[in-house]
């Protein structure tokens, strides 16, 4: 093949992936943007922007943005707090500015700090969230808003959770939608397991695109045959795309209200939607890096100033705020993405969609786009994923299982730290248990530590020393320990004062490591007894 | 506490912590050994192979003597080389002094050291060999470090003329020897000398085809 022909080849499957990306993110820009109460203009802009200019700043070539669930309740608390929507943007604005500044001072690292079984885990409960509160629409049942992914957020709107909504969604399921769904699911399998590996002109048709297209057709073929039923049992179940033609374009895009700016209120909420979108944001970037094809590494820094960037446009022309999306990436990697020609051309489509092609959007049935976010959603909770977390081991299980409950049960940011949480615990508690090595030989006793030593084991130690009974001779001994914690110095400073009332005899080895000496310097009264062991 | 008495606890520690990581490592480390290296060392305590290599028990074969010397006459070493190179099967031998070493420094005065001078005598043949060298190397430290080196090369040349040896080259193209120097000063091993499989080897210590052929 030559090159041409290779680029060829690449951008066919970017606009193939953009196509599913597009189909995911559709539904999502709407739904988000109605439970923000901002405008649906709101939320496609956002998305748009995300598509066409973030793309290129992205420091993770895979990861797609938009307006988020998360990033949306806040959105709504927001503009109670502040009054209006043009306040909350410029609160975005400033959250833009925010994330430029933590891209620049670094702190994308934090984000290697979390560990895998955590970004699995918070995957897994992403995954497992879409399928259900998808499925409710598929079954027809639209009574939460699209893309929802919290469990008991709607219960504000609708007085249900996640398990309500679906026990109502199968006692009261629409048959028609059932049926779209259906279509859907087995013209995507079909397509993408049949008919995309083959060359020519219905093998370049992306799966997702040919899926919605056929659900769409089939709801209209099926009203042109029954009317009747059609009108019983269709009512309110497409999506419904803002009339951009019959709104002024003033109005269309709103200015933030700058002297916002005066009231620390909107620092505040600046300063949380940029944290809340930031931790989203490394989330997605650590995993996408991780299920990139190409390993190609991600630079979370240029990632975090890339959201600043967009969240400050998003401010600036009355778009929600953003951050990279779990399931918009997944379904970029799963449909097949080269390059970030994919994420862009995702964006042109949105564009496309919402300024030409709108009346025409809203022929689409709600229930064949959850059908496709329920298949994009299915890649994240497979059921190989949980075998393999489970053969890792308890250290490796706990925390993931943790954290997809805690998703689950509460929100992303609670569930993750949640996760950390337990994650961190685990290492504590591994660590503590091997940290100190106590063996005795008649009355000579040798406590050693095998690592580095903090305030974690400042406890233990101590009950250790306490239990030293008298007349007994003790080595410290420090070999395996590079770092001392202060805590430890001060404890085994303790006991060897009160050792000579207990007539026990200490002697201290091997207790001068680099650490231990730099306190020496600042505290000439510890160094004295630890120098010459 | 008596000084003996530490080691003996200190090795109560190495055991808990050594199963605190690994339940079966005595099971494991009692099954057998199969090191891939043969390390002959000077006895100085400030050298142990293990710990300055990050070996750890299994990984090396060990001998060690003062100044780390290959005599062909000595019986202790001669078997250490026919085990390790026959039965264990080495891929490697080390043969590793150390700058400042006691021993050669020892051998490069006119003193007697008692019993120790007949086996310092081989280092005083190769200070012989080598005088003129050794004389240019400068300061006494200099000239001590020099006969070090020279003297690991030397030891190299003794492995060399050994049948268990020669046999090993011909029959299985291993082990490479190396000839390494540890400098106390800055812990550091330097890797100066080394033959592998198809070196050449001085005429008068060859052994002939058919006699490699014949069992050691």
């Amino acid at each position: 093949m030559t090159s041409t022909q290779d680029r060829r080849a690449d951008i066919t499957a970017d606009l193939a992936s953009a196509t599913i990306v597009f189909l995911v993110a559709l539904p999502l820009s709407l739904g988000v943007a109605s439970v923000s109460n901002a405008p649906l203009t709101a939320g496609l802009v956002s998305s748009i922007i995300s598509g066409l200019i973030v793309s290129w700043l992205s420091g993770a070539r895979m990861t797609v943005s938009g307006p988020t669930v998360g990033l949306a309740a806040l959105v709504m608390a927001a503009t109670q707090t502040l009054g209006s929507f043009d306040s909350v943007l410029t609160a975005i604005v400033l959250a833009g500015v925010f994330q430029m500044l933590f891209g620049m001072f670094r702190l994308g690292y934090l984000g290697s700090f979390v560990p895998h079984s955590v970004i699995r885990g918070t995957l897994a409960a992403v995954g497992l969230i879409m399928i259900l509160k998808q499925f409710p629409h598929a079954l027809g049942w639209d009574a939460n808003f699209l893309g929802d992914e919290s469990f008991g957020s709607d219960s504000l709107i609708s007085g249900e959770n996640t398990f309500t909504e679906i026990y109502h969604a199968i006692m009261d399921y629409n048959p028609l939608a059932v049926a779209i769904s259906a279509v859907c699911m087995v013209v995507f399998f079909v397509w993408h397991n049949r008919i995309a590996p083959r060359q020519g002109f219905w093998g370049k048709i992306p799966a997702a695109l040919a899926a919605v297209v056929a659900g769409t057709f089939f709801h209209e073929l099926f009203g042109w045959a029954a009317p009747e039923l059609d009108t019983k049992f269709a009512v309110g179940h497409f999506i419904k795309m803002p009339d951009v033609s019959s709104i002024p374009l003033k109005s269309l895009a709103t200015s933030p209200n700058w002297p916002a700016l005066a009231d620390p209120a909107t620092w505040r909420i600046a300063f949380f939607i940029s944290l809340f979108g930031s931790v989203e944001t490394l989330l997605t970037v650590e995993s996408a890096e991780r299920y990139d094809p190409k390993q190609i590494p991600a630079n979370a820094n240029r990632e975090l100033m890339a959201q600043g960037v967009g969240n400050i446009l998003c401010g600036l022309i009355g778009g929600l705020p953003i951050a990279a999306g779990i399931l918009r990436t997944t379904a970029n990697i799963y449909g097949g993405a080269r390059s970030r020609l994919s994420n862009f051309l995702h964006g042109v489509l949105l564009l496309v969609a919402t300024v030409a092609v709108s009346s025409a959007m809203n022929h689409i049935p709600i229930a064949a786009l959850s059908a496709l976010i329920i298949i994009v959603a299915s890649q994240l909770v497979r059921p190989q994923f949980w075998k393999i977390e489970y053969r890792e081991g308890t250290e490796q299980f706990l925390p993931f299982i943790v954290t997809v409950l805690a998703i689950a049960f509460t929100d992303l940011l609670t569930g993750v730290s949640i996760g950390l949480m337990v994650g961190l615990a685990i290492v504590i508690r591994m660590n503590h248990h091997s940290a100190i090595t106590v063996v005795n030989d008649g009355r000579y006793i040798l406590v050693r530590f095998a690592k580095d030593v903090t305030f974690a084991h400042k406890s233990s130690l101590k009950k250790t020393l306490r239990a030293i009974p008298q007349g007994s001779d003790v080595t410290i001994d420090g070999i395996g320990a590079q770092f001392i914690d202060y805590d430890i110095i001060d404890t085994l400073r303790d006991f060897r004062d009160g050792a000579a009332a207990r007539r026990i005899t200490v002697s201290l080895k091997n207790l001068r490591s680099r650490r231990m000496s730099l306190r020496g310097v600042r505290d000439g009264k510890l160094q004295e007894p630890f120098v010459g062991e | 506490m008596e000084n003996y008495k530490s080691l003996l606890l200190a090795n109560k520690a190495w055991v808990k912590e050594k199963l605190s990581l690994q339940e079966d490592y005595f099971e494991n480390l009692s099954k057998g050994q199969q090191p891939q290296f043969l390390w002959v060392g000077c006895s100085d305590s400030r050298v142990p192979a293990e710990e300055v290599t990050g070996t750890t028990p299994g990984e090396i074969f060990v001998h060690r003597n003062i100044a780390n010397l290959v005599v062909h006459t000595d019986l202790n070493v001669q078997s250490v080389l026919f085990y390790a190179i026959e039965v264990l099967k080495v891929k490697d031998v080390i043969v590793c002094g150390h700058y400042g070493c006691g021993g050669v420094r020892a051998a490069m005065t006119q003193q007697h050291f008692g019993i120790m001078d007949q086996w310092l005598r081989n280092i005083k043949d190769v200070y012989h060999m080598h005088r003129g060298e050794i004389d240019a190397a400068g300061d006494e430290e200099g000239r001590v470090n020099k006969l070090v080196e020279l003297s690991v090369l030397e030891q190299l040349h003794n492995i060399m003329k050994t049948r268990v040896l020669q046999k090993a080259w011909k029959m299985e193209q291993r082990p490479t020897l190396h000839g390494w120097v540890f400098g106390l000063q800055d812990g550091l091993l330097r890797d100066l000398y080394r033959f592998d499989p198809s070196s050449s080897i001085a005429e008068e210590f060859r052994y002939d085809d058919e006699s490699l052929k014949k069992p050691l």
